[in-house]
């Protein structure tokens, strides 16, 4: 799997960073809807809680893909956000590892994380 | 990724803001040339800028009124834009020469949208009561274009120019124009007091709309756009909308000179004020927002097979006809 970013290639970065012309927020409201939810045992993966705006289209993210989208400041690898995301979920950390890099994977794809 | 957007989101997405209803047009079909307010002083203007900010509200797009007939417009904007939002204005272009472009993109603008009724000069300045205007106008994209300020086009459609589309859209290739919103007349203001010279049939405005999209779906080097509910259901329909109807009182609100919130800018139901008010409240509880958010079909919609998608068309042209939000849009050919 290779996540680095074209022309940086080679460059050592691997501090996520997410890309800065995207307009995003956290939706409070539905975030501590959510987490209700959860603590009930509810199935929330489904339920957006950060929406971005990019080229006049909006995308939702689900609690998961959220925590990752505000973790990526540019001050942590993948390995250090999944370290922060296992205070906050009791799973497995290769479990929670694979979901992450598939997440990232993803969003770099679509040019909305860079390597910084 | 996640589910469809059908929850309510925890602010606006857009505040349409006029900050002044002066304008030095007198044009037929505004809907705010007759109104009145009191103008707030800068100082306030940056608080409902700060408030804006800590709501997470990331658009604001200015209007009016002529934005650039206030002269704190450009030191509001760079207050804003430091603080992150991403501000727009819609300007009839007179006032805007190479120098206020420049002055524009220091301020910030992500983007500046000139109203322009004809690519005829002649008609565009008959239209607008302003000998002159259609070459300021012009002018006007082609400064900000200079500066690098991405413009955009906004031309009301009506009986006076519902036929020349196609040129309008010239038009704006011609200046490099990125975007042309096609307006769907409102009666509202002067436009309601002109509604008989200018409003379509509905018939008419189907026929509009389906030649419309077929061009928009056939165009790629432009960005057509017409923010119309009442064409949900029409064949060439393709866009994923945010939010299903109007989208005023879901996606956006409007603020007045004083700072009173409507729900947007032709329906003229103050909810509340945004200086004096606790914003959550009425964004959450205005009796008025969330009838808008939760219509029942009335009249020829209850029962149309089409009301989940429209739900009922424009609710500001409902309104401004009936007096009622829940009516029927005019404009609907069903």
């Amino acid at each position: 799997m290779n996540l680095k970013r074209k022309g940086r290639e080679g460059e050592g970065l691997t501090l996520l960073e997410r890309n800065p012309q995207i307009v995003w927020r956290n939706e409070k409201r539905r975030e501590e809807k959510v987490l209700q939810g959860l603590e009930a045992g509810e199935d929330v993966a489904e339920h957006g809680t950060v929406i971005l705006m990019i080229s006049g289209m909006m995308h939702q993210l689900n609690l998961l893909g959220g925590m990752i989208w505000n973790l990526c400041d540019g001050s942590r690898d993948e390995e250090q956000i999944v370290d922060e995301l296992l205070k906050e979920f009791a799973v497995e950390r290769e479990l929670l590892a694979e979901d992450v890099a598939d997440f990232i994977q993803d969003l770099l794809k679509r040019d909305w994380l860079t390597y910084g | 990724m996640a589910d469809a957007i059908t929850e309510q989101f925890s602010a606006p997405l857009t505040f349409n803001w006029t900050l002044s209803y002066q304008c030095n047009f007198v044009c037929s079909h505004c809907y705010s040339r007759d109104e009145v307010a009191e103008e707030l002083p800068t100082e306030k203007i940056k608080q409902i800028v700060d408030l804006l900010v800590k709501q997470q509200v990331p658009f604001i797009n200015f209007g009016g009124g002529e934005p650039l007939i206030r002269k704190d417009l450009l030191e509001v904007t760079r207050y804003a834009s430091d603080q992150g939002l991403n501000v727009s204005m819609n300007s009839n272009g007179w006032l805007l020469d190479h120098a206020t472009a420049q002055q524009i993109k220091a301020a910030g603008f992500k983007s500046v949208g000139i109203s322009i009724d004809s690519a005829d000069g002649a008609s565009h300045d008959d239209f607008r009561n302003k000998n002159g205007s259609f070459a300021r106008a012009t002018a006007a994209l082609d400064a900000l274009h200079a500066v690098g300020v991405k413009t955009t086009m906004s031309s009301v459609i009506s009986r006076f120019n519902f036929k020349d589309f196609h040129a309008l859209l010239d038009l704006a290739r011609k200046h490099q124009v990125t975007q042309v919103y096609l307006h769907n007349f409102k009666c509202s203001g002067r436009g309601f007091k002109n509604r008989e010279d200018l409003d379509l049939t509905p018939q008419e405005w189907k026929d509009f709309y389906v030649e419309a999209l077929q061009v928009k779906n056939d165009t790629d080097d432009l960005l057509i756009s017409f923010d119309d509910p009442v064409i949900a259901s029409l064949p060439g329909y393709e866009e994923n909308p945010l939010v299903k109807g109007s989208s005023c009182g879901k996606l956006s609100l409007h603020l007045r000179p004083n700072g009173d919130i409507t729900p947007c800018g032709f329906i003229p139901l103050v909810v509340g004020n945004i200086l004096t008010d606790d914003f959550e409240e009425l964004w959450y509880n205005s009796p008025v927002l969330n009838h808008m958010r939760n219509k029942e079909a009335k009249g020829k919609c209850q029962g149309c097979g089409v009301y989940q998608d429209c739900l009922g068309g424009c609710t500001a042209r409902a309104f401004a006809t009936t007096g009622d939000l829940s009516e029927p849009d005019p404009h609907c050919w069903k």
